[in-house]
């Protein structure tokens, strides 16, 4: 009885909309050079909107961009291939570390620090890939989280390097500065290039054959094995892009600061706002991550602006709000009802009786 | 078949154990190029072990597979893939979230001939989902296919691999009679083309029609191995397949 009247109530089956043959893949009807199209006007949107922000205001869309680059990284391994790394972290603070001790022990230039921080990141990532991408599900999140905390007691505890608990500063100004400090506008479009350089790098994935593979593995690993898909290849592929772009933010990052802390870089929260900016934007598509950071990253602000007493608290119940009613993302939600033609806004809600 | 080409699967006392069970023990047997060889047994017999085990989905516990004389044992699933040898899913196993002729793609992306361009793919995928007589329309997602067009999307994603030696692990289970005998029909036509097949089935009509040769599997061993009707006339087939009862209300 209950069984039944639950697939009268969510109607699924029924609201399948029919797919005519001459309809091309998906949903993406638009042609190919759309998105290219309004990818570029929006990243001249942003070049126009810093004009008209004041200081404050810069720093605070340059978080915004920040977020956005972070969210497609993470996007990579766990949106498109399915393993939800809950210590992508590791790769920040190891990209934003090498920055600081490239720049301030070795006296490398910016330009050189950060291209090699990204590296190292992927590096790292190429070595710890193989033994954790054996593992699955939970096994592997836990695992993952266990590096980005081992990291940082690492950082913590080679201080003629890092600084220690103490942190690391980096020459900015006077004759040790190897690069001079950009300022805000600077980073801001530093953050930007960042953020349009994911994006693009995981749009061109989408449309690959390295996509579609990750794809398959995270429906069925067996099956993508069985279809030829080198999948440890593949898993490791995946894993190393996102930890240089991931490490290439944390470059950024790390300069941006000046001085740096491994509380702050290694900070298991940065990696939680990745895995809820994919989750409610859409996981493994091009413009999820993008909404989930904007709007997440928005909201946090607002409520810390207008609710500073109780604002995480707030910003808490809304996700969890938000995880009910777009269990799927924002971006799923947005196609089903564009197809459907109506918004299944409280079907997860009466599907699983919430 | 006696001739002196290299047999199309070689198998050499096969053997897998999972802790103290003996899923499969001592397997051997050679099935030369061109044939249809079909394997039965009671659940839990060893037919998808014995599947796994050659497609490297399972490493072996002792014994060898080779492939056309390529020795594949315990190679990874895309090694054995990429060898020429294709599988299907007992439980089909579509990725969802994708159109279908985007599932068959992967494959002709993959596989032994990898097509790189996405174009290209997606023209092997609506060929090979043509030749399964797909009904739906080929955009269509896994999640609104019916039971029939599942399976056909199954075999379509192993045909788009382009295999020589081709494994169908119950691709009939829950087709009617209509839909099995087109599947029948396209299992004969592929072996005119060259291709050797497997096929793990329970329904025994399928068998009888398309094996040139049947292996029956019961616990884990190798009961018997010859023509179709040979083996089901014999008494321990018999006693083992269909059952003690159906031996003593033959012999009344």
């Amino acid at each position: 009885m209950a069984a039944e009247s639950r697939v009268d109530v969510t109607g699924k089956p029924a609201a399948a909309p029919p797919t005519p043959a001459d309809e091309p893949d998906g949903w993406r009807r638009l042609r190919p050079a759309t998105p290219w199209a309004i990818g570029a006007i929006a990243v001249l949107a942003v070049i126009a909107l810093q004009t008209q922000l004041y200081s404050g205001q810069v720093r605070t869309v340059s978080t915004v961009l920040m977020f956005i680059a972070l969210a497609q990284s993470w996007n990579i391994l766990g949106g498109f291939t399915g393993y939800a790394s809950f210590g992508q972290v590791a790769f920040f603070g190891l990209g934003g570390y090498s920055t600081a001790v490239l720049m301030a022990k070795a006296g490398l230039s910016y330009w050189m620090a950060l291209p090699l921080s990204a590296v190292i990141a992927a590096a790292f990532a190429a070595v710890i890939g193989l033994p954790l991408l054996r593992l699955r599900g939970h096994y592997f999140a836990i695992a993952t989280l266990g590096v980005a905390e081992g990291l940082r007691e690492i950082v913590i505890n080679v201080p003629r390097l890092t600084g220690g608990g103490a942190g690391i500063s980096i020459p900015v100004v006077g004759k040790h500065a190897s690069t001079a400090y950009l300022g805000n506008d600077t980073f801001y479009i530093v953050f930007l290039v960042v953020a349009a350089a994911t994006t693009v790098l995981v749009g061109v994935l989408s449309r690959s054959r390295l996509g579609y593979g990750l794809r398959a593995i995270r429906q069925d690993e067996a099956a993508a094995a069985a279809a030829g898909i080198d999948t440890t290849r593949a898993k490791v592929t995946a894993l190393v892009l996102s930890a240089f772009c991931t490490g290439l933010v944390g470059s950024v990052y790390a300069f941006q600061q000046v001085t740096i802390y491994p509380e702050r870089l290694f900070d298991v929260q940065i990696t939680l706002l990745m895995v809820m900016m994919v989750v409610i934007g859409g996981s493994g598509t091009v413009l999820g991550p993008i909404i989930g950071a904007t709007a997440l990253q928005a909201l946090s602000e607002y409520l810390r602006a207008n609710f500073t007493e109780v604002h995480t608290f707030i910003l808490g119940a809304i996700i969890i709000a938000a995880v009910i009613i777009l269990p799927q993302g924002a971006v799923f939600f947005i196609r089903d009802a564009w197809r459907t033609r109506r918004l299944p806004l409280l079907d997860n809600v009466r599907t699983y009786r919430l | 078949m006696n001739t002196p080409t290299t047999p199309a699967l070689q198998i050499r006392n096969l053997s897998r154990r999972f802790g103290g069970l003996a899923a499969l023990s001592d397997l051997s047997f050679t099935l030369a190029p061109g044939q249809i060889l079909g394997v039965i047994g009671p659940n839990g017999a060893g037919k998808s072990t014995f599947i796994n085990l050659v497609t490297g989905h399972l490493r072996p516990s002792t014994g060898q597979v080779l492939v056309h004389g390529a020795d594949l044992t315990g190679k990874r699933p895309w090694r054995v893939a990429a060898a020429g040898v294709a599988r299907t899913f007992q439980i089909v196993k579509p990725f969802r979230g994708m159109t279908a002729r985007e599932n068959v793609a992967i494959s002709a992306m993959y596989g032994p001939t990898p097509r790189r361009s996405k174009r290209a793919a997606l023209a092997v995928a609506d060929e090979a989902l043509e030749r399964t007589g797909f009904t739906a329309a080929h955009t269509a997602t896994p999640n609104e296919l019916s039971v029939a067009d599942a399976r056909r999307l199954e075999l379509a994603k192993a045909l788009a691999l382009r295999p020589r030696l081709l494994l169908l692990d119950e691709v009939m289970a829950g087709l009617r009679g209509k839909e099995i005998d087109r599947c029948l029909e396209l299992v004969h036509r592929l072996r005119e083309e060259g291709m050797t097949i497997v096929v793990v089935e329970h329904l025994m009509k399928a068998i009888l029609s398309v094996s040139d040769q049947v292996l029956v599997l019961h616990q884990g061993r190798l009961l018997i191995l010859g023509e179709p009707h040979a083996v089901l006339s014999d008494d321990r087939v018999i006693e083992a397949y269909l059952g003690q009862r159906y031996v003593q209300r033959k012999a009344r």
